[in-house]
């Protein structure tokens, strides 16, 4: 009897265990392959990419061209698909964007990619500003990524509540207030916190990422050499945003999520650095908590201590690829000055194309969500003179799992100057090998 | 015993064989052979399969935590156990040994003590007993991530259910996301919110099988409902129940996607902004395709796989003990019982 039980189960499990098989061997097929007819192209991306639109139109020019696109809610989750399926050997789209964030890792191994002066990048340089084309370039002279957009800074802010504060609001008065650099910036701060009680930024998060992502150098110097611990620049920025953090300048927000957007409309805080792209992540997570363009949010030319680049992205192709042609001709095409300004009116995200920005800033067009302000025009003015620091193989590594946990304990006051930054360089040593 | 059964054959063995019976035809052969070996091929999709999905990768993990391997650019030099004493010295390592027993047994013992009682209930002779018994059964169909996206928005520490329900009774907002024990109990919930029912079935099959007329006697001898079930219930499921045990051992060991879910806004796969509740294997991913050191992710794999092991082992001996039956045969009276009963 017990026996007889157990075989029975056993095949049973067996039986469940083999059709499970057949199920996946069944679903992994599928794709039309390269008979010259139909192809199916796949397409992942992350954030707010604003391409749904432009894909029609290709799918519309290019009879037979299929695309599934993916998006991936943020650049970390897209960084773990990526490497998840890069290390499988399989599995990636067969175009890729890759953020600005993880392209260090990304360039350690640049022959997984398609190197695209094969299809012709190279005639297309002068389109990029030059940096942007550099930053995909390797070693060999390989380029691996179309550029997509840059993120010049400009801060994000919400008229009601500096009003509420005794501030101005208008969009052009705001800027002229907080001209200066990040101390003069936490010092309006604690301005408005006095007047209202209320946190001046979300988190300290966004805020140290600016910081950093403004220098000429941030956690690596150019030459690839891991540059943290006696780096007198960060430490003393680290200390001056401990303090604001100490003043209660910080809304202590998880990050991307700001209570589901709630905070946006509650008035938690009244400032957030805002990169190019960040308007359409703001702007989604805003709706979802029940914001519209009447919660007053803002975008002003100003950021404090000057311009800085913090992300952007490229698309690539990888030697996985079954299409890489077909893929290229895509990227190639998305990542041109006309499309780029379709994509940055439908993501609010900033072009890295010189064609594009032009037309953004010769347009003006208002954003309706940010009090009508013409945010393409007002990014292109962040964008002059902006050049991206070298990101190191593991500087994502670092922002997120070395920063990212002692800067929430020092918003949440578990930590302060010193003790964090200590506890940051403890952890950079446990985590990342240098 | 057994040499007095090995001498007569060995005696045999010299002597000529007796022209007694003819040789078996192929037909007879092979249909002794059909009954002998089939029930092997029976089974044997199973072993293959486990030795294709489960022995390789056991074997190919133990050959990558020897060596030196970057996430994406492969393998490094070999390192012998270089990767295993790195890990057994890292802080980091313990503590999400100390956060997954923690949510384990948080877990586990809460829901099989629940699940014995709600299968009890169950096998009370109730009305409609398919939708009750469908009904405990309904939190299993919902999927681990949809179960954790809820309950991540129920400790929402701004003004998730939890703590709106806390401030109801006059007791203030509590960080389930940043305090350790708290943020256990919160991972712990979700899990017992899934199995339990699960595991309720799977005893309530065990105790239907009981002979009822063994409760009828008991309860003419005088035994109340509480000393049936204890006297009665508890050690006629005994193997159930250490069934029931050890798969909630493995699967709580290997928890990962209620702690990984939990704190939404974390992408480095820490667990909490400073590690409360990142579980080995939360831990094993980050180190895998966070820091991209495959080799001490491995490492790691197996430290857990013998972990587990080592669980399942003390809980299966623990069970046997706890619900040791009165009376009941041990293994070598039950062997001479049943060799009697063939002869």
């Amino acid at each position: 009897m017990k026996l007889s039980r157990r075989t029975r189960g056993a095949v049973a499990l067996a039986g469940a265990a083999s059709i499970a098989l057949l199920a996946t061997a069944c679903s992994t097929g599928g794709d039309q392959g390269s008979d010259g007819e139909d192809i199916t192209l796949t397409v992942t991306t992350f954030g707010t990419f604003g391409y749904d639109d432009l894909y029609t139109e290709y799918e519309e020019a290019n009879p037979g061209v299929k695309i599934e696109a993916t998006n991936i809610d943020t650049g970390g989750n897209a960084r773990t698909d990526a490497f998840t399926k890069i290390a499988a050997g399989s599995g990636l789209s067969d175009v890729v964007a890759i953020e600005e964030g993880w392209l260090g890792a990304i360039m350690e191994v640049s022959d997984q990619f398609v190197d695209l002066t094969e299809y012709g990048i190279e005639d297309r340089k002068g389109d990029w500003v030059d940096w942007k084309y550099d930053q995909a370039t390797d070693a060999d002279g390989r380029v691996i990524g179309y550029g997509t957009d840059v993120g010049p800074t400009g801060l994000c802010y919400n008229g009601p509540a500096f009003e509420a504060a005794g501030l101005p609001s208008d969009r052009e008065e705001v800027a002229a207030l907080l001209e200066g650099d990040w101390a003069h910036y936490f010092d309006i701060g604690r301005q408005y916190q006095a007047a209202t009680g209320k946190a001046w930024f979300d988190q300290s998060g966004f805020v140290w990422n600016s910081i950093v992502n403004q220098m000429p150098e941030g956690y690596y110097t150019s030459d690839g050499e891991l540059n943290v611990e006696d780096n007198a620049e960060l430490k003393a920025s680290f200390d001056l945003l401990a303090a604001a953090v100490g003043d209660g300048l910080s809304g202590a927000q998880a990050e991307w999520d700001w209570n589901g957007g709630k905070s946006f409309v509650d008035g938690t805080f009244a400032t957030a650095v805002c990169p190019g792209w960040m308007l359409g992540v703001i702007q989604g997570s805003a709706e979802a908590g029940g914001a519209d363009a009447s919660t007053g949010w803002d975008f002003a030319d100003v950021f404090p201590g000057g311009q800085g680049n913090w992300g952007g992205a490229w698309l690539s192709i990888p030697e996985t690829s079954k299409h890489k042609e077909e893929a290229a001709k895509l990227a190639d095409w998305l990542t041109q000055p006309e499309q780029q300004v379709k994509q940055s009116a439908a993501a609010g995200n900033f072009p890295s194309t010189l064609g594009a920005q032009e037309e953004l800033a010769s347009a003006a067009e208002p954003n309706e969500f940010f009090n009508d302000a013409p945010t393409g025009a007002i990014l292109a003015k962040r964008a002059e003179g902006i050049v991206a620091q070298f990101k190191g193989a593991d500087d994502s590594v670092i922002q997120e799992n070395v920063f990212g946990p002692v800067l929430d304990a020092l918003d949440r006051g578990e930590v302060d100057a010193t003790t964090g930054w200590d506890q940051a360089i403890e952890l950079l040593h446990e985590l990342v090998e240098d | 015993m057994t040499t007095t059964l090995r001498t007569p054959r060995a005696d045999a063995a010299p002597t000529p064989p007796p022209a007694g019976p003819p040789r078996p035809t192929f037909r007879q052969r092979l249909s002794r052979f059909d009954l002998k070996a089939s029930p092997y091929f029976y089974v044997s999709p199973f072993f293959l399969l486990f030795a294709l999905v489960g022995l390789f990768p056991l074997a190919y993990t133990l050959v990558v935590s020897m060596h030196e391997w970057d996430l994406l650019k492969g393998q490094g030099p070999f390192v012998g156990l270089d990767n295993f004493v790195e890990i057994l010295g890292d802080g980091m390592f313990w503590n999400s040994i100390f956060n997954t027993v923690s949510i384990f047994l948080l877990s586990a013992i809460p829901q099989l003590i629940v699940a014995i009682v709600v299968a009890y209930l169950l096998d009370q002779g109730l009305r409609a007993p398919t939708f009750w018994r469908m009904g405990v059964l309904l939190p299993f169909v919902v999927t681990p991530v949809a179960v954790a996206l809820i309950f991540s928005s129920i400790f929402n520490e701004a003004d998730g259910l939890a703590n709106n329900l806390l401030n109801l009774i006059g007791i203030p907002d509590q960080a389930w996301k940043h305090d350790t024990f708290l943020s256990h109990f919160a991972i712990a919930t979700m899990v017992n919110f899934r199995w339990t029912g699960y595991n309720a079935l799977i005893l309530l099959a065990a105790m239907q099988s009981v002979p009822r007329d063994l409760y009828e006697s008991a309860a003419i001898d005088g035994a109340g409902s509480i000393r049936r079930f204890f006297s009665i219930t508890i050690p006629s499921i005994r193997p159930t129940l250490i069934f029931v045990i050890i798969t909630a051992t493995i699967g709580g060991l290997q928890i990962f996607a209620e702690p990984r879910l939990f704190d939404v806004s974390s992408a480095g796969g820490i667990g909490g902004s400073d590690r409360q509740f990142q579980t080995t294997v939360l831990f094993m991913w980050e180190l895998a395709f966070f820091r991209r050191d495959f080799g001490e992710a491995a490492a790691v794999a197996w430290l857990l796989f013998l972990l587990i092991v080592g669980f399942g082992l003390v809980n299966f001996l623990i069970s046997r003990r706890i619900a040791t039956g009165e009376g009941r045969p041990n293994r070598r009276t039950r062997r001479a019982l049943a060799r009697g009963g063939n002869r």
